[in-house]
């Protein structure tokens, strides 16, 4: 029983690790239509954004605040400058971020000169209850993300700005006739999804050490879950998310570890098979 | 590059960094560093095929800047019998496919006497052919690795599993008490027969194997394996991970508790480079056992850390052990004894004979010496334990055994 509780946390910290990241990328792919494939390495700004407060004695939390306004405006100006030039384009558009994050992440190889380099908890240490010890920065994750699931609800589905949002999602001609300057709308879409890849991958990187690929290895994962959800949606990523994240971790339980990876794979094909559309069909924002 | 201060020098060395990790100034076309002075038969011309960009560029950068530095001293003393050494750089770039078509052009192009480098098994495997069969060149192997390499003309200058596990295990069972082993690792060859090798002595010595598990290189999540360690009352990791898979076991077997509880963590590749891979308070109490670590109290291995340091003052890439820099240093210094002793010939039979019995007196932790006929040496192995002080980590050596026999081949 001990061992399921912690088992269950356990699965429950990854899951939500696969969420923050997802979360950023299913809202650029679902406000916009673009598949960002620098969305690892805006995860990757993120944690580095903490490892460069960390080093100049700024300590990790001033770290994890910055990084969401660091990578924000790393996006925006990407937005400004490159992304803007693609929405016509949503192919080209993935071999341009493609681009973009290699050269993000060769620069930062370069500065770390290959390394990896550990980066403390801001708040390291266990809590018990029961009997049982829980990590406190795994339950910060879970609370946090949770937190950001609520507020990018909120925002999106109750608030006049998500309305707009939506609306220029919809029909961006009417939404420009109305007056909606739907330009400025997905600069700052974009500029969001950033934030939100900076604050996944500044809370992760206590947990997997900083180095060049830290966003990468997730992103295969990310864009099968964004699939999974359903492109077009809120929900949708996050349940995928959850669901990949939930694999991914239980899975090694029941077949050997190296089977358990392609398996997560092989499972969510076929239910994107069978439901094209993702979870969620219904009900788009 | 630490504190607040990006000023020249700091920007020199990030500059450094950059072109190091190959996007800045790449060296695609190879690089010669000629020495000072010519001797009227020419040089010797030693090749260095290592990996300068891709995933292993740390170690590699490492391999090229110990090359770089032992043959300074050795011209700096008047080269190998009054002929000085010639240094061609090929970069294999972490890739197998690219090494070859690079390392050829060392052979081809260059016409090297020999060839230093190759840190994966699988780079080894790929650059070894090229070498030694088709380019009829010394080759001179730097890493520890899996063993069972026997191929003639090509020398093994890092410890084999034997040279790791033989002392280090029994210390685990006889002197630490540990019986019970869990064996989670990374899929791939090294890993594979390290474990292999390690279950039998744990055996041998009357430890039991709990499981041997493999892992995708990258995994990110263990709480299925953490959960196997307490079921199975594991109180022994013997621990083959690599980044980036290594860093989220780790974290996750020190939230579990298990050093707390008594477990013991090893690894044998760990040396002071992946002091910086984890907080301190979960290195605290690793055991590893490697050829050589900074604290070996050695007054030669002191000198030649003092004088890499001042030849690479604030380098990124350490002279360690676990990036295969100190079997890169014993290679160039056993080649050097070779040449010595076949009086100048630098004919492969005559060379690669000398190189069987050739014996270093001194060098990172100590001599080492050839075992004939074996294509493996004899050297001095280190157990040591993380001890973290104030959130600071160095090892502690707390074992020695001299010239231990690689027994391969």
């Amino acid at each position: 029983m001990d061992f399921a509780i912690k088992f269950a946390f356990d699965i429950m910290a990854f899951t939500s690790v696969m969420v923050l990241i997802v979360l950023g990328l299913g809202v650029i792919a679902s406000m916009m239509g673009i598949f960002n494939f620098a969305h690892g390495e805006l995860v990757l700004l993120g944690a580095y954004t903490v490892y460069l407060c960390d080093e100049h004695g700024l300590g990790a939390w001033t770290g994890v605040i910055l990084a969401p306004f660091v990578v924000a405006a790393v996006g925006l100006a990407l937005e400004r400058t490159i992304i803007r030039r693609f929405y016509a384009t949503p192919i080209i558009a993935m071999l341009g971020t493609y681009a973009i994050g290699l050269i993000i992440r060769e620069i930062v190889r370069g500065l770390l000169g290959g390394h990896y380099k550990a980066i403390p908890e801001p708040i390291s240490g266990a809590f018990a209850i029961g009997g049982l010890e829980f990590s406190i920065w795994r339950s910060f994750i879970i609370i946090t993300t949770l937190a950001v699931i609520a507020g990018c609800y909120l925002l999106l589905a109750r608030t006049s700005i998500g309305l707009r949002v939506r609306g220029a999602l919809e029909n961006p001609m009417l939404a420009r006739a109305c007056g909606i300057s739907t330009g400025r709308l997905y600069a700052l879409t974009f500029a969001f999804g950033a934030a939100l890849a900076g604050l996944a991958g500044a809370l992760i990187v206590p947990l997997y050490a900083l180095s060049a690929d830290i966003g990468i290895r997730f992103l295969v994962q990310a864009f099968l879950s964004v699939m999974l959800g359903g492109v077009g949606t809120f929900e949708g990523p996050v349940l995928g998310a959850a669901a990949v994240g939930g694999m991914a971790a239980g899975l090694p339980w029941v077949v050997i570890p190296v089977l358990a990876d392609p398996l997560v794979f092989v499972i969510a094909l076929a239910i994107v098979r069978l439901r094209p559309q993702g979870f969620i069909t219904v009900g788009r924002l | 590059m630490t504190g607040p201060n990006l000023g020249r020098r700091g920007f020199l060395s990030s500059a450094a960094a950059l072109s190091a990790a190959g996007w800045v100034g790449s060296v695609a076309g190879g690089l010669v560093l000629r020495p000072t002075w010519a001797h009227a038969a020419g040089p010797i011309k030693m090749g260095i095929a290592t990996d300068i960009t891709g995933a292993i560029a740390p170690s590699g950068n490492a391999n090229w800047q110990v090359a770089q530095f032992a043959v300074e001293e050795i011209n700096k003393a008047g080269g190998v019998l009054g002929k000085p050494i010639e240094l061609y750089l090929e970069d294999t770039a972490s890739d197998p496919k690219i090494a070859v078509g690079n390392v050829r052009k060392l052979i081809q192009e260059r016409h090297v006497d020999v060839v230093l480098g190759g840190i994966t098994s699988a780079m080894r495997q790929a650059i070894k052919d090229p070498i030694v069969n088709r380019g009829k060149t010394l080759y001179i192997y730097p890493q520890l690795y899996e063993g069972q390499e026997c191929t003639k003309f090509l020398y093994n200058t890092g410890p084999t599993p034997a040279q790791q596990c033989d002392r280090l295990i029994p210390y685990l069972i006889k002197t630490l008490g540990k019986k019970r082993f869990a064996m989670p690792s990374a899929n791939y060859v090294w890993p594979q027969l390290l474990n292999k090798y390690a279950r039998k002595v744990i055996e041998a010595n009357g430890g039991e194997v709990v499981f041997e598990e493999y892992y995708p290189l990258d995994q990110a999540e263990y709480s299925a394996t953490i959960g196997k360690i307490k079921d199975g009352k594991v109180d022994c990791v013997f621990m083959t991970i690599i980044p980036p898979g290594l860093q989220p076991f780790v974290k996750q077997l020190y939230e579990a508790g298990f050093q707390k509880n008594g477990g013991v963590l090893t690894c044998v590749y760990y040396d002071e480079n992946l002091l910086n891979y984890h907080p301190a308070e979960e290195m605290e109490g690793l055991v590893s056992c490697l050829d050589y670590f900074q604290a070996v109290d050695d007054p030669f291995s002191k000198k030649l850390q003092e004088g890499y340091a001042k030849k690479f003052p604030g380098t990124k890439y350490l002279f360690t052990a676990g990036s295969a820099a100190t079997g890169m240093y014993r290679g160039v210094k056993f080649y050097e004894a070779a040449v010595k002793a076949t009086g100048g010939k630098l004919g492969r039979e005559e060379v690669a004979a000398a190189l069987d019995k050739a014996v270093l007196t001194e060098g990172p932790g100590g001599g080492a010496e050839m075992v004939p006929g074996h294509y493996h040496a004899k050297m001095n192995m280190y157990i040591a334990v993380c001890k973290s002080d104030a959130g600071k980590t160095h090892y502690d050596i707390i074992d020695k055994a001299s010239m231990v026999d690689p027994r391969e081949c």
